[in-house]
C-alpha cells in the first residue's frame, strides 16, 4: 500500500585508516540510484556479491544513512525519519529471531512494541501463523527449528504488522536448494495473501526472475538495467545484464557490425546473418554506423549441424547430459561457447554430442544475436 | 587411534586431584573447625575437629552485635550498588563500543584496558586526596567510586566482547519491528547475554565484597567499616580473638558461596559461551 521513489540515492561509506599511515577510504557502495517503485509491486534488487543490494535495501529501511538523494515513501520524504516509523518491516538473511522468546513472543513483538490490545495481538498471531503454516511450532524457542521453520517465522513477525513496505534481504540464501525452491513458491503464493509492497533482495538470477514484477541489476553500485524479467532477458541493456540474467550465460563472440541502408548484418567469423526488421529498424533509427561489435547469443539459441554456409566450428570439452538437453562446453577459435543441444528422437541422433573431441557445427539466426558496441553497450538503446 | 585410559593412570590422577583438592579446601575447612571452637582450644595438640568447646557461640555472638552487624550492612550495601552500577554503566558503553564508531575509539578502548594494568596500590594516595576534595571520604560513595575503577573495565570489556558475537541484525530487526536502540539493548541483547552477566557481575561482587585496602584508607569510623575491615579490627594489641574471627569469616565467605551455588550454571556456561555462536 506504498509507492517508494528514490531519486539521486547515493550511500560512501568512509572508514578513517587504524593508522596514521593508512589512507582513509571511501567505499561508494550506491550511486546515484533512481527507481520509482509502484504501489503493490514486488521489485528485485539482484547482483554479484558487494554491489550494493544490501546497502540500497537497508537506506529504504532506515538502517543505513543515506549519503545523498531523496527517499520517498509514499511522496514523504523520509530520509531522517527512524526506521521504527517507516512503517516497514524486513526480512534477514541471518533471520534475527530474538534466541530467548518463543515463536509467538517472536511474531507478537512488533505488535506489542506498537501497543496493540492483547486480544488482537493474540487473533493477528494466529493469522500469520496460519498463513505461514508454523501453528504447532509456537511454543518453540527459535534454538528448536528447522532452517526453514525458522526462515518462516521470520516472514512470519515481517508480515504481521500488515507493513507498507516488506523488504526482503536474501531469505533464501541459507536454505538448501530444494527447501529454496518450496519456499520461494511460498512466497510467490504468500504475495497474493498480502497486499504490500515487496522489494527483495538476491544474488540469484533465478530467483530474481521467477519473483520480480521488475528486476533491477546492479553493479558496483550503479543499476544497470530496471525492467521486467523477460524485458531484461530479451533485451539486456548491456553486457553484463546479458550475462548476469539467464543460465547458462550467454555467449559472446568478437563480431562485426554490417550495414547496407536500413538493413544491418552481423558477422562472426565467416558467418554472416541477417538481422530481423525489428532490429534494423532500431539501429536504423539512431544511424548505427558499421564497426567492431560483440555479438552475444544464448545458449539454446545456438542451432548445431544445420547446414548453413559458413557455419563456425569447435571441438567438445565437456557435455554434461541433463535428461532433456545436453550442454556442450564447446571450444571454438579461442572462445568458450555453451550450447544447448535439445534431445529429441532416437539415442543415435545426439549420441555424438556425447563424445569428447568431437567436431561440431554451430549457427545462429539473426533473431538470436544482441550487438553490443566497444563498450558492453546494447547498441538498439 | 583411540587410546585407552589405563586404570593405574586413572587411579594416579584420582590421587593426585584428591590431594589438591584437599590442599585447595583445607584453610576453609580449617576456618570452619575453628569456628566452633573457644579461642584457647584452638592450638590444642594434637588438633580435634570438635572437642568439648564446640559452641555456636561465636555466631551468636556476631549475629547479636549491633556493631558487627553494620560491618555486613556496609559490605553489602556498597557491593550491591557497585554491581548496579556496574552492569548498568558496563552494559551500555559495552553496546557503545560494540555497535557505534565514534572519534578516538581506539585510544579510549587502550585506556579502559589499561587502567586494569595499572596496580592498585599506586592509585590509593591519588584517590584518598579525590575523594577527600570530593567530601566523600568516610562516605559509601568513597569505596563505591573506586571499586567502580576496579570493576567497569573488566564489565566493559567481557560485554563488548559478548555483545560483538551477538548479530547487528538483532538491533536492526528491533529498530524495524518497532522500537529503539535503547530497547533493543535492554529488551533483547541483555536478556540474551545472562550468562556473560552473570559471570561479570559475581566477579564484581567478589571484588567490591573482599576489597580491603581502600576500604582502610577511605573510611575512618567504626560504623563506616565493611567485613574485611572489621575482621581485622578483631586483632588487637593483646588479643587475637581468632574464632570470632573465624565465624565472621565463615558468615562473610557465606554470600559469595550462596551467589555462585545459585548461578553456577550460568557461570559455567558464561565462560565458555562466545566459543559457539546460537
Ligand atoms: N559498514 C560498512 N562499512 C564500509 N563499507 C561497507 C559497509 N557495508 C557495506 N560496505 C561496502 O559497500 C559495498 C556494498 O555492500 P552491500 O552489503 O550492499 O553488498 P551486497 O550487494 O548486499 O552484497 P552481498 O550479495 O554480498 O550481500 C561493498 O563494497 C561493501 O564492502
Ligand atoms: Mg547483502
Amino acid at each position: 500500500m506504498a509507492t517508494i521513489t528514490l531519486k539521486n540515492i547515493s550511500k560512501v561509506f568512509e572508514s578513517t585508516g587504524k593508522k596514521k599511515s593508512e589512507e582513509n577510504t571511501r567505499t561508494l557502495a550506491v550511486s546515484d540510484f533512481n527507481l520509482e517503485i509502484k504501489d503493490k509491486e514486488f521489485v528485485v534488487l539482484v547482483g554479484p556479491s558487494g554491489c550494493g543490494k544490501s546497502t540500497t535495501l537497508r537506506m529504504i529501511a532506515g538502517l543505513e544513512e543515506i549519503s545523498s538523494g531523496e527517499l520517498y515513501i509514499d511522496d514523504v520524504l523520509v530520509n531522517d525519519i527512524e526506521p521504527k516509523d517507516r512503517d516497514i518491516a524486513m526480512v534477514f538473511q541471518n533471520y534475527a529471531l530474538y534466541p530467548h522468546m518463543t515463536v509467538y513472543d517472536n511474531i507478537a513483538y512488533p505488535l506489542k512494541l506498537h501497543k496493540v490490545p492483547k486480544a488482537e495481538i493474540q487473533e493477528r498471531v494466529m493469522e500469520a501463523a496460519r498463513i505461514l503454516d508454523i501453528e504447532q511450532y509456537l511454543k518453540r524457542k527459535p534454538k528448536a527449528l528447522s532452517g526453514g521453520q525458522r526462515q518462516r517465522v521470520a516472514i512470519g513477525r515481517a508480515i504481521v504488522r500488515n507493513p507498507k513496505v516488506l523488504l526482503m534481504d536474501e531469505p533464501l540464501s541459507n536454505l538448501d536448494a530444494k527447501l529454496r525452491n518450496q519456499m520461494r513458491a511460498e512466497i510467490i503464493a504468500l504475495r497474493s495473501k498480502i497486499n504490500t509492497t515487496f522489494v527483495y533482495v538476491t544474488h540469484d538470477q533465478t530467483e530474481a526472475m521467477t519473483l520480480g514484477d521488475r528486476i533491477v541489476i546492479m553493479k558496483d553500485g550503479f543499476i544497470q538495467q530496471a525492467a521486467s524479467p523477460q524485458d531484461a532477458f530479451d533485451h539486456p541493456a548491456n553486457i553484463f545484464v546479458a550475462g548476469f540474467i539467464g543460465a547458462p550465460s550467454m555467449n559472446f563472440f568478437p563480431g562485426k557490425l554490417l550495414r547496407q541502408g536500413d538493413v544491418y548484418c552481423v558477422q562472426v567469423e565467416d558467418l554472416i546473418v541477417q538481422l530481423p526488421e525489428e532490429k534494423c529498424a532500431r539501429l536504423a533509427g539512431k544511424d548505427v554506423q558499421p564497426q567492431d561489435i560483440t555479438v552475444g547469443v544464448r545458449p539454446s539459441h545456438i542451432n548445431v549441424d544445420t547446414g548453413v554456409e559458413n557455419e563456425l566450428t569447435g571441438t567438445i570439452n565437456v557435455s554434461e547430459m541433463m535428461g532433456t538437453e545436453v550442454h556442450l562446453h564447446v571450444k571454438s577459435s579461442g572462445n568458450d561457447v555453451v550450447i544447448i543441444v535439445p534431445v529429441i528422437g532416437s539415442y543415435a541422433s545426439y549420441e555424438k554430442y556425447l563424445r569428447q573431441d568431437e567436431v561440431v557445427k554451430f549457427s545462429f539466426t539473426g533473431e538470436a544475436c544482441h550487438v553490443f558496441d566497444s563498450e558492453g553497450k546494447n547498441l538498439e538503446f | 587411534m583411540v587410546r585407552r585410559q589405563s586404570k593405574l593412570s586413572k587411579v594416579l590422577l584420582s590421587i593426585v586431584l584428591i590431594l589438591f583438592g584437599i590442599y585447595a579446601a583445607f584453610p576453609i575447612i580449617w576456618m570452619l573447625i575453628c569456628s566452633f571452637k573457644q579461642n584457647d582450644y584452638i592450638f590444642y595438640w594434637p588438633p580435634k575437629i570438635i572437642d568439648e568447646s564446640f559452641s555456636f557461640n561465636t555466631y551468636i555472638k556476631v549475629l547479636t552485635d549491633p556493631v558487627k552487624l553494620r560491618f555486613f550492612l556496609n559490605s553489602y550495601i556498597v557491593s550491591g550498588v557497585v554491581v548496579v552500577l556496574t552492569l548498568i554503566i558496563g552494559i551500555m558503553a559495552a553496546y557503545a563500543f560494540s555497535r557505534y564508531n565514534f572519534k578516538f575509539k581506539k585510544p579510549i578502548n587502550s585506556l579502559i584496558v589499561g587502567v586494569q594494568a595499572i596496580p592498585q596500590i599506586v592509585l590509593l594516595i591519588p584517590y584518598m586526596g579525590i575523594i577527600v576534595a570530593m567530601k566523600l571520604f568516610n562516605t559509601y560513595w568513597a569505596l563505591i567510586l573506586t571499586y567502580l575503577v576496579m570493576t567497569l573495565p573488566y564489565c566493559i570489556l567481557m560485554m563488548t566482547g559478548y555483545f560483538n558475537t551477538l548479530s547487528k541484525e538483532l538491533d536492526d530487526s528491533v529498530r524495524i519491528d518497532g522500537g529503539s536502540r535503547f530497547r533493543a539493548l535492554w529488551g533483547v541483547l541483555v536478556p540474551i547475554s545472562t550468562p556473560a552477566l552473570v559471570s561479570v557481575g559475581l566477579y564484581t561482587f567478589m571484588t567490591a565484597w573482599n576489597e580491603y585496602l581502600f576500604a582502610l584508607v577511605l573510611t575512618q569510623t567504626t560504623n563506616m567499616r565493611t567485613i574485611p575491615i572489621g575482621i581485622n579490627l578483631l586483632i588487637t594489641e593483646h588479643n587475637y580473638d581468632w574464632s570470632m574471627m573465624m565465624s565472621m569469616s565463615v558468615l562473610g565467605s557465606l554470600p559469595i558461596l550462596i551467589l555462585f551455588l545459585f548461578f553456577q550454571k550460568y557461570f559455567i556456561s558464561g565462560m565458555s559461551s562466545g566459543a559457539i555462536k546460537e
